[in-house]
């Protein structure tokens, strides 16, 4: 059942500042350049299968409780996004208990050399230079599912589309004007967002406005839909589980301590009720 | 040594050597025939009377959890935060202490409400338990502080910007105001000196002053005796023992019945604790759980639901001083019941169809403000805050007409008590 | 109980159920404080972060001279690294009457410290360098024959808080107020040069 299958991109490439500086760069060429390709080719095209029109309502419906699940998120999360994104609170020796990954199997594939697997989950990526590069920092992820919550996550990572005038070349449709590029688009492909004028009643008369109405896909990713959003959703239900890993210990131990409590108030009550036999 | 505590009148406990070294030393014993044996309660205590004693546990509760959080709390803007997380994390059940804490602090207002509910269906503000009435106002109004001050020390986002919020209410005070704010905040900005100061007070100052005003509480309804729900004053029929024909000793028989209650408020504590902490983000909100950033205001800056209600007030008008005065207003009024109340009657039982509308209309009042705070301050939301802080106030202001007997036609009161025995 | 004195058999029944149910409910509720009092007195135990922090320590010893002590730290306790020289080795022989522990039957060390030298190489003694008697820093005393020490001075560590002496392996001199040796922690050598403390059979790799 334990999938640690590390893609390309193995730890010990992960070196001093300068090859970072030449990864994030490229990655940023990588993304740009299709997308500015893809879009002008898009304007020819006839459109292609619509979809999307409800993803407000679209949910991870993940559980912290499938290990599986919580396992590829971790591989997933350490692979394409603790690039930039660290996880401060979270060591390599927890994720493994909690994930029941083995020690040797953790340090070896999950752990970067030269690390203990004590060590917090730190992101390689320079701050400063993060700063320079996208606007702001790539906040650290430990609580994101505890501050956004797991359908705001879900929905980020869905709606990423190709949008010519932003300078990573996408944009998103939860979080607009994100200064995050579309890091996954190899598995997911690009996709282009077309809206359509809405027009409205307001209190100063009609008000023409722009609404999303669907998605297209402009080129096909790695991944099918259905694989990527299982990837999306394993990689949403890590973050839930980083936000508070001790939650399914929580639970557990609740079902004991209201029962214990329940015996307790119910002798208690037994007890009150003889007692009270007196008072008339 | 055996111990047997017969009902009141038989003869003095039996005690063996060591007790009775103690009782030679120590008012133990005075204490247990006087205040617990030897004081009488009404025998028809019913489901808002539990709320009193709750509020003793959940003060225990708090004062507990929180000196255990305090031996790993790091207080500061650079580590408050983080050692939160620290105490969520890496102290060995650290997590439960936190979580204790934090429902806790709700449950314990919901307790107050409750318990300050019971006086105004009861009339237990009124004579002779005015001074009862004024202290325990005094007990929710330091509460309300110590809650505040909590609050700030997680140092989340939205800790940073209620601190900002609050803070600046103090500038609205004419001429003192900026200057006030200054001194209170310790910086130019909410900073750490702030942070600093409120852990101090919240740890140590407000919570002496809290254990001094449940004491001084507790003494006063020594003397008064407590409220009942027929409003019938217990002590002016006594028996032929001396002792109120329509009381029961507090000891065996509001003890053990009180331990039911517990046992209840432990139930409900511990399945939001252990499966609901955050309660959807009305215990713990969403915004607390990023890192304070005076760079970002959250898209909804509310306090805490037991703070709605008066924070709807201070939206209700466009006004900064007016509403900032209109809060303080409505926080006060709650002092002058006990005089505002003109009815010869305490319970609402006995009282006419005016008191109990009036008293209908602050209760969905304070619920529809309470709903309104939690809202943000557009559309309905508006409406809604209005109206119900004209009824808010309606309750207070009116009060010495709608309970004037000529207007509300009051029942008789009973003599004795209303009792069923619960068998 | 009736007026008339008659023994009621439903009342002593009630006062016997009354009994059973107090009694039960307070074992109950004991039960419940104790269990509720666990999670916050095992709140105090060493952190997680501690825990990490408490990894073991390496130190290379390849730059000790001979006849030198080297200190390090681990789990917040000083370790004394002393590279003996076969003097010192040899020293450790012939004054075992005026030990209280020559054997280390009662002291605190590892199994592969149970012998002579009290280590595991004889050139390399690892101690924590906490005094048995009351928590002191031991000072290195490796010169024979000290003034104050006495002709017979083999060599070792003399505590300056109340005078208790230790010799080349930490053993305790009579005379001393501490009763225990030194304590040795558990180490072990990783290759040649680097002493991993902290680390033995026992406590598994890093």
């Amino acid at each position: 059942m334990l999938i640690i299958d590390s893609p390309s991109e193995s730890r010990a490439e992960r070196a001093p500042v300068s090859g970072w500086r030449r990864a994030a760069v490229l990655l940023l060429v990588a993304t740009i350049v299709p997308c500015a390709v893809l879009a002008e080719e898009a304007a020819k095209e006839p459109a292609a299968s619509a979809f999307g029109a409800d993803w407000e309502s679209w949910h991870p419906g993940n559980s912290v409780a499938d290990i599986a699940s919580l396992q590829r998120g971790a591989r997933d999360f350490l692979a394409y996004c603790n690039g930039c994104h660290a996880l401060k609170y979270e060591r390599y020796a927890r994720l493994g208990q909690d994930l029941s990954i083995p020690p040797d199997l953790l340090q070896k594939d999950l752990v970067p050399s030269g690390r203990k697997a004590s060590d917090y989950i730190t992101t390689p990526m320079p701050p400063a230079d993060a700063e320079a590069w996208f606007g702001k920092p790539p906040p650290d992820l430990s609580l994101i599912a505890r501050s956004r919550g797991t359908d705001y996550l879900y929905q980020y990572l869905m709606t990423f589309y190709v949008d010519p005038t932003r300078p990573t070349g996408t944009n998103n449709l939860r979080l607009d004007a994100t200064a995050m590029p579309a890091v996954l688009s190899s598995l997911e492909g690009l996709k282009r967002a077309v809206f359509k004028n809405v027009q409205t009643r307001g209190d100063s008369g009609v008000v023409t406005q722009r609404v999303f109405d669907h998605f297209e896909m402009l080129a096909p990713g790695q991944l099918n839909h259905d694989e990527y959003a299982g990837m999306v959703r394993d990689i949403v239900n890590f973050l839930d589980y980083v936000g508070e890993p001790q939650q399914a210990h929580r639970r557990a131990l609740g079902v004991w301590v209201v029962l214990f409590l329940l015996v307790f108030t119910w002798l208690a009550w037994l007890l009150k009720k003889e007692y009270w036999k007196d008072v008339s | 040594m055996a111990t047997v505590v017969k009902p009141p009148g038989a003869p003095a406990v039996k005690t063996g050597k060591l007790r009775a070294w103690f009782y030679k030393r120590f008012p133990i014993e005075e204490f247990i025939s006087d205040q617990l044996v030897g004081y009488f309660a009404p025998k028809n205590f019913n489901f808002w009377y539990f709320f009193g004693v709750l509020s003793v546990v959940a003060l225990a509760l708090q004062l507990f959890t929180g000196i255990f959080l305090t031996m790993f709390y790091k207080p500061g803007e650079a580590t408050s935060f983080d050692s939160v997380e620290y105490i969520m994390r890496e102290v060995d059940w650290g997590w439960l202490i936190r979580y204790l804490h934090s429902t806790g602090a709700s449950a314990f207002f919901v307790i107050v409400y409750l318990h300050m509910y019971r006086a105004l269906l009861y009339g237990s503000y009124k004579t002779p338990r005015e001074l009862l009435w004024v202290i325990g106002m005094l007990v929710y109004l330091t509460l309300m502080a110590e809650a505040f001050l909590g609050y700030v020390l997680p140092w989340g986002n939205m800790s940073y910007w209620a601190a900002q919020v609050i803070v600046n209410l103090f500038g609205t005070i004419p001429g003192i105001g900026p200057g006030l704010v200054e001194w209170i905040r310790g910086d130019y900005g909410i900073a750490d000196a702030t942070l600093n100061r409120f852990f101090a007070l919240h740890v140590v100052a407000v919570p002496l002053g809290l254990l001094l005003l449940v004491l001084l509480h507790l003494v006063a309804l020594r003397r008064t005796g407590s409220s009942n729900p027929d409003g019938i004053e217990i002590k002016e029929r006594l028996g032929p023992d001396g002792k109120p024909l329509d009381g029961i000793p507090f000891h065996p028989y509001y003890t053990v019945k009180d331990t039911v209650g517990v046992g209840v408020f432990f139930v409900l504590l511990a399945i939001v604790v252990f499966f609901v902490p955050t309660l959807g983000g009305y215990f713990l909100e969403h915004a607390n759980f990023e890192q304070a950033d005076p760079f970002s205001t959250p898209p909804e800056i509310t306090p805490s639901w037991y703070f709605t209600p008066y924070y709807a007030i201070l939206r209700a008008v466009p006004n900064q001083r007016l509403g900032a005065l209109l809060l303080l207003l409505a926080v006060l009024a709650y002092l002058f019941l006990p005089w505002l109340d003109r009815s010869p009657v305490k319970s609402m039982r006995y009282r006419g169809w005016l008191s109990r509308a009036f008293l209908a209309l602050f209760t969905v009042s304070f619920l529809g403000l309470m709903y309104a705070g939690l809202n943000p301050p557009q559309g309905v939301y508006v409406m809604i805050g209005r109206i119900c802080t004209v009824g808010y106030f309606l309750y207070f202001v009116l009060m010495p007409f709608y309970t004037n007997p000529r207007f509300d036609r009051v029942k008789p009161v009973p003599e004795r008590l209303r009792y069923h025995a619960h068998h | 109980m009736t007026a008339s004195g008659v023994i009621d058999a439903d009342a002593l029944a009630d006062e016997s159920r009354r009994h059973f149910l107090l009694a039960a409910t307070v074992a109950t509720g004991a039960t419940g404080v104790a269990l509720a009092a666990a999670p916050f007195i095992a709140s105090w135990n060493p952190s997680e972060r501690t825990r990490a922090l408490g990894a073991p320590t390496e130190f290379n010893v390849a730059k000790l001279e001979p006849g030198a002590l080297a200190q390090t730290l681990w789990r917040k306790q000083p370790i004394y690294i002393v590279r003996r020289t076969p003097e010192m080795i040899a020293s450790l022989a012939n004054h075992d009457s005026r030990l209280k522990d020559p054997q280390s039957r009662d002291s605190e060390q590892p199994a592969y410290a149970v012998n002579a030298t009290r280590s595991r190489n004889p050139e390399y003694l690892v101690l924590i360098g906490t005094c048995t008697h009351l928590g002191c820093l031991p000072k290195p005393r490796f010169d024979l024959a000290r003034a104050e020490l006495g002709a017979d001075w083999p060599g070792g560590f003399a505590c300056p808080c109340h005078g208790s002496r230790f010799d080349l392996a930490g053993r305790v001199f009579d005379g001393s107020p501490a009763s225990l040796n030194l304590r040795v922690p558990p180490y072990s050598f990783a290759d040649a040069h680097k002493l991993v403390i902290g680390v033995d059979e026992q406590t598994g790799a890093a």
